[in-house]
């Protein structure tokens, strides 16, 4: 595919998924029933579980990058796991904040040191500190070794969150499933976690490529692998 | 009757009464939240691009 062509679909991408994304909105504020329980502040689920959900897909491709960054180093791999430590930060803090709101009128509450609560909040912290590791190493190969070990270690929490809700029945509900929820519910909800999935994969691949522009400009040698580098530009 | 009847409409409410502020908060959060994470993307990109 030429630069013309690439450049013209993704022109045409961001309109197509505002469009999916404003549809997706519309199910899940007018066309789903309030519930039974929570009345309209259930409407928050249809942003806060697809939010989380990307978040732990994005802590997933974190893993998975820097597990393979390891075993072969790649700077595509490297850029990669920077742009999900990013955007499961950003994800996270906003669902978590939408969490938060809905557990006001629910729980009573905003905040509960929950153990899904808790182990979300750690995450969030622990994605922070990752972040600022990798501004404070200059050397690229040194940080993408300590990135990758770093990442990996953080990535234990993301089957922790998942499970924590059937590990440790809290406050937190587990997780709905399709028999259990009314069908116009599951519709909206299905809107709503392709609209969000499609804004990650758009985020996701434009961060890969400012990442990836950077550790180049931080390389003499462009197409140079980690370990066969000949020098780092000053 | 009176009672079913005021059962009946209760469910078809939701217990918990309004809380479209709620509702609004956390949407008008989300879009934001993503709108200034799109932006700051493009202006990444934007200097990226102009730094080659």
């Amino acid at each position: 595919m030429d630069a013309r062509m690439r450049r013209a679909l993704e022109i045409a991408a961001v309109p197509a998924v505002a469009c999916i994304f404003g549809y997706a909105a519309y199910v899940g504020l007018v066309v789903a029933p309030p519930d039974r329980e929570m009345g309209d502040v259930q409407r928050i689920m249809y942003a806060h579980v697809p939010m989380v959900q990307m978040m732990l897909l994005a802590g997933t491709i974190l893993f998975v990058c820097s597990v393979l960054y390891l075993f072969r180093a790649s700077w595509k791999t490297d850029a990669l796991a920077e742009a999900a430590a990013e955007i499961a930060l950003v994800f996270g803090a906003i669902g978590t904040t939408l969490g938060s709101i809905w557990g006001r009128p629910t729980w009573g509450v905003y905040w509960a040191w929950d153990p899904r609560l808790t182990t979300v909040a750690i995450l969030l912290v622990a994605l922070a500190g990752y972040l600022a590791l990798r501004r404070f190493v200059d050397d690229p190969e040194r940080r993408a070794v300590w990135a990758a070990v770093t990442a990996i270690i953080i990535a234990v929490d993301v089957p922790i969150i998942y499970f924590s809700v059937k590990w440790w029945k809290s406050l937190h509900q587990v997780q709905s499933n399709p028999r259990t929820v009314d069908p116009q519910m599951v519709l909206a909800l299905r809107w709503n976690i392709s609209a969000f999935f499609l804004v990650f994969i758009v985020f996701l691949v434009v961060r890969y490529r400012i990442a990836l522009a950077a550790r180049m400009r931080e390389v003499t040698v462009p197409d140079s692998q980690p370990g066969t580098r000949q020098a780092v530009a000053s | 009757m009176n009672a079913l009847h005021t059962v009946l409409a209760a469910v078809g409410e939701g217990r918990i009464h309004g809380g479209w502020e709620y509702v609004k908060a956390a949407y008008g959060i989300c879009w934001t939240g993503l709108s200034l994470y799109a932006l700051s993307l493009w202006i990444r990109s934007r200097r990226s691009e102009d730094v080659k």
